[in-house]
């Protein structure tokens, strides 16, 4: 499958609107965790998250988007697919083509709304107008809806990894040929319903998170959304590509419902695939774009997996330090930032980042640097077990 | 309340709590322990019954790694409770 | 490339499990088909305390199937997961204001918790994913193994559509205008002249590889569209039978019509296409959901005759090729083409 290439990206999150200012924050390790001040919550000035700061009804103004059922998870999920459909060029015309394919990931969905769906669900009012937008497909119908999308629809949750998923979907309609063109990625907006059931497992950090750090004290959520766009390379001659989508792996931990197995027998078996899949000898491997959520058994079990399947681990960063933890949207947005680093050759530097974790002694990417990488690989890991890989290669 | 009431109590709100369909009071034994062996409780129950006392009791548990040293047995959690009940 | 089915199990609110008995169609309550689940002996009370309803019949559908044999995947399509659950959480965050929670509920309502519970259950570790696109949740799940079994010829895969009824969803739906306002029967339904349909749930199971021997049913081909535009759906069915049919008869059509008068047009349209086709219908059995057409597949590719009461249009022929044809929410449609096995023949 060495021929799917990515022809367009597009993403927003915490420390960017679009793919170059997300690249300029990496480069110079800003972050986006803050207060939260767009939403009322009692964690508000309690649990710090990645929240992009511009408001709902700011986003649908600015996209034209002024239907009354629209919510933010599919207004973030629009403003990144409008970058990533013109990054690629794809036309009116060519989104409507029935081989064009769409393929979303959520997890919350339009559950964003967690008071409007408290009140629907319990039917003490005559409906919100947001009924028909609570599950976890609506922002692709969405976008579907609004771009008349011809192809294939899909959307998948397995939780945190669900993006991953969703490009590893995309890039096998393509490898069938049940499409000539995809567009894949995901979205997820905060919302109370996530901020307090991570809470209530008390993974949430009280400050900044501090990925692969001996004394990280849980994750900070985040919101956002990216879309890659894949085509066949022969299909893409033309076109600026920015990195060959070279392997995926798909395996479930089958350990416990929210958390990872001590050595990661589900993350080393994705990573372990995607190699295989890509035709990759671990040290081929010159990046990893980390799950790293900064939870004590995340980070522990993926450093350990890592050491397992690489044996000496290759530079490796989470950006959850960046933007938080976008739960549907993460896969699509780690890959993201693997594809920018792979295209600009380029490693960007872990943030907040102190002391190694005694037993691994595994430290981040320290600085920016200029970087010879042929190929990065992308971890995402779930709720449910579910663990996915993606590997991205140099053109 | 006398403590055997209340032990009582605690296993009906335990067998509640944790939706232990097939369980009943007397089947849960005042030292067996409630992780590992015995009701074969796990984190996620753990952090189940810490809500329990906070919102039965009155007791608030910040650390969850505190409540294990809470939530051993019935006899443990019992002692715990008649100390520190707020309500 | 066809892929073929060859185990089958179904959780319904009809008499789909353990002694099967069709021919007698039971009642709705209020307008709700709600699932005749068996006893879940497989699974150990210790893990089935903590399962949703959706979960429950997931897992307790698809678990005899993996007796024998562990899958080389675990596919699951479902528009919603664990809605009770879901919304159990919810009402905690707001009964108790955003203060202490328990996470139970939380853990159970990721939709992918029926799929991640056969994996911890079977420890099988391998491909595991959760197909949730509304209406076409289990026809992205059916193309998905489809495309995985050409990649990976010789596996079996564990295939599954579910979805449940809870006050929540019914009371959102049902606000959101899908559900009927009066009482109906559900043998009535397809009388109605009212908007609005009878809501359902369930689970249907199966194991497919690419191996022709001893199967019960082929699958040939998954398609979907989404549209509101009769005429699309008319000349997408058409380029479909010609790629896949051309010219021969379909035997069977499998019609989700739901009694929804507004939508009632597409059906009548597909059914049109297919003057020479035997109609049968399953909303009236199952009730209306977004994995139903997993069900629908279920009732296709079991031997022997329909059911009399799902019998719309009869023809003298015998069930050879299928098609199911489900619509969702008006904008989405599915089509299934199958083609039943005799398995003392294959």
């Amino acid at each position: 499958m060495s021929e799917i290439v990515v022809t367009g990206i597009g993403v927003i999150s915490a420390v960017g609107n679009n793919a170059e200012e997300n690249r300029q924050a990496l480069i110079n390790g800003k972050g986006g965790i803050s207060d939260l001040s767009l939403f009322e919550t009692h964690y508000a000035g309690l649990r710090p998250c990645g929240e992009i700061k511009t408001d709902t009804q700011t986003l649908k103004t600015s996209l034209d988007a002024n239907e009354p059922e629209v919510t933010r998870t599919s207004l973030l999920a629009l403003y990144a697919f409008l970058e990533a459909i013109s990054d690629a060029g794809l036309t009116q015309e060519l989104l409507s083509e029935s081989d064009t394919a769409l393929v979303g990931a959520s997890t919350v969905g339009g559950m964003c709304l967690t008071d409007e769906l408290y009140h629907d669900a319990n039917r003490d009012s005559n409906g919100s107008p947001y009924l028909s937008e609570y599950d976890y497909a609506s922002a692709a119908i969405y976008l579907q809806k609004r771009f008349n999308i011809g192809g294939i629809v899909n959307t998948i949750n397995t939780a945190c990894s669900s993006s991953a998923n969703a490009i590893m979907y995309g890039a096998r309609l393509l490898k069938h040929g049940f499409c000539k063109r995809v567009i894949a990625g995901g979205a997820d907006s905060l919302a109370k319903f996530t901020i307090n059931g991570f809470n209530a497992l008390h993974i949430l950090s009280p400050a900044q998170c501090t990925p692969f750090d001996r004394d990280r004290n849980g994750l900070n959520l985040g919101e956002g959304a990216a879309f890659i766009v894949l085509e066949k390379e022969i299909d893409a001659k033309h076109k600026r590509r920015y990195a060959r989508l070279t392997g995926y792996g798909n395996s479930n931990d089958a350990f416990h419902p929210s958390s990872l197995s001590d050595n990661g027998v589900g993350p080393q078996l994705a990573m372990r695939q995607a190699l295989s899949v890509a035709g990759l000898e671990p040290d081929a491997v010159d990046f990893i774009n980390a799950h790293g959520t900064a939870t004590e058994n995340n980070d522990l079990v993926e450093s350990e997996a890592m050491r397992q399947v690489f044996g000496t681990v290759p530079a490796f960063m989470s950006a959850k330090a960046h933007t938080g933890h976008t739960l549907g949207a993460a896969g699509a947005l780690g890959a993201l930032y693997g594809i920018l680093g792979l295209y600009h050759q380029e490693v960007y530097p872990a943030i907040h980042f102190t002391h190694p974790i005694e037993s691994t002694g595994l430290v981040p990417s320290e600085a920016y640097r200029p970087m010879s990488l042929r190929n990065v690989m992308a971890n995402s890991f779930g709720f449910g077990g579910n663990c996915s890989s993606l590997i991205f290669s140099a053109l | 309340m006398e403590k055997e009431q209340l032990k009582l109590q605690l296993k009906q709100q335990i067998i509640q709590f944790l939706n232990l369909t097939n369980v009943k009071p007397e089947d849960i034994k005042d030292d067996e322990p409630l992780f590992g062996e015995g009701l074969g409780l796990d984190s996620i129950d753990s952090i189940e019954l810490i809500v329990l006392l906070s919102r039965e009791y009155g007791i608030n548990i910040q650390d969850p790694k505190e409540g294990r040293k809470i939530l051993v047995d019935i006899n443990t959690m019992v002692d715990y409770i008649v100390e520190h009940r707020t309500k | 490339m066809g892929i073929f089915i060859h185990k089958i199990n179904c959780i319904s609110p009809q008499q789909t499990w353990g002694d099967i008995d069709i021919q007698t169609l039971r009642a709705a309550e209020e307008n709700r088909l709600y699932a005749r689940e068996p006893v879940y002996d497989g699974i150990p009370p210790g893990i089935l305390r903590r399962m949703g309803r959706a979960v429950r019949m997931g897992v307790g559908c698809a678990l005899p199937l993996m007796k024998d044999s562990s899958p080389d995947g675990i596919i699951i399509g479902t528009s919603n997961g664990g809605m009770e659950d879901c919304i159990k959480f919810l009402n905690q965050i707001m009964d108790y204001e955003e203060g202490m929670l328990t996470p139970g509920n939380f853990v159970q309502s990721t939709a992918n918790a029926t799929a991640a519970q056969l994996g911890l259950m079977t420890a099988n570790r391998n491909y595991n994913i959760t197909h949730v696109h509304r209406g076409l949740a289990f026809e992205n799940a059916l193309l998905d193994a489809m495309m995985w079994l050409k990649e990976n010829p010789g596996h079996n895969l564990l295939l599954e559509g579910l979805d449940e009824i809870s006050n929540y969803n019914y009371n959102i739906d049902y606000l959101d205008g899908w559900y009927k306002d009066g009482n109906v029967q559900n043998k009535d339904l397809y009388a109605t002249e009212t908007k609005g349909t009878i809501a359902g749930e369930g689970a249907a199971a199966f194991i497919v590889n690419n191996n022709r021997e001893q199967a019960i049913a082929e699958v040939k081909s998954v398609r979907t569209i989404h549209t509101n535009n009769e005429a699309d759906l008319k000349s997408f069915l058409r380029r479909f039978l010609d790629e896949q049919i051309s010219g021969e008869i379909i035997d069977v059509l499998v019609s989700g019509e739901n009694g929804d008068s507004r939508y009632a047009h597409y059906y009548k349209a597909v059914e049109a296409l297919l003057p020479d086709s035997m109609v049968v219908r399953y909303k009236h059995m199952f009730g209306e959901f977004g994995a139903g057409s997993a069900l629908a597949l279920w009732l296709a590719c079991r031997q022997g005759a329909f059911p009399h009461h799902s019998i719309k249009r009869a023809m003298p022929h015998t069930a050879g090729s299928i098609l199911i044809y489900n619509s969702y929410k008006e904008w989405q449609h599915g089509f299934i083409l199958l083609k039943r096995m005799d398995p003392e023949n294959s």
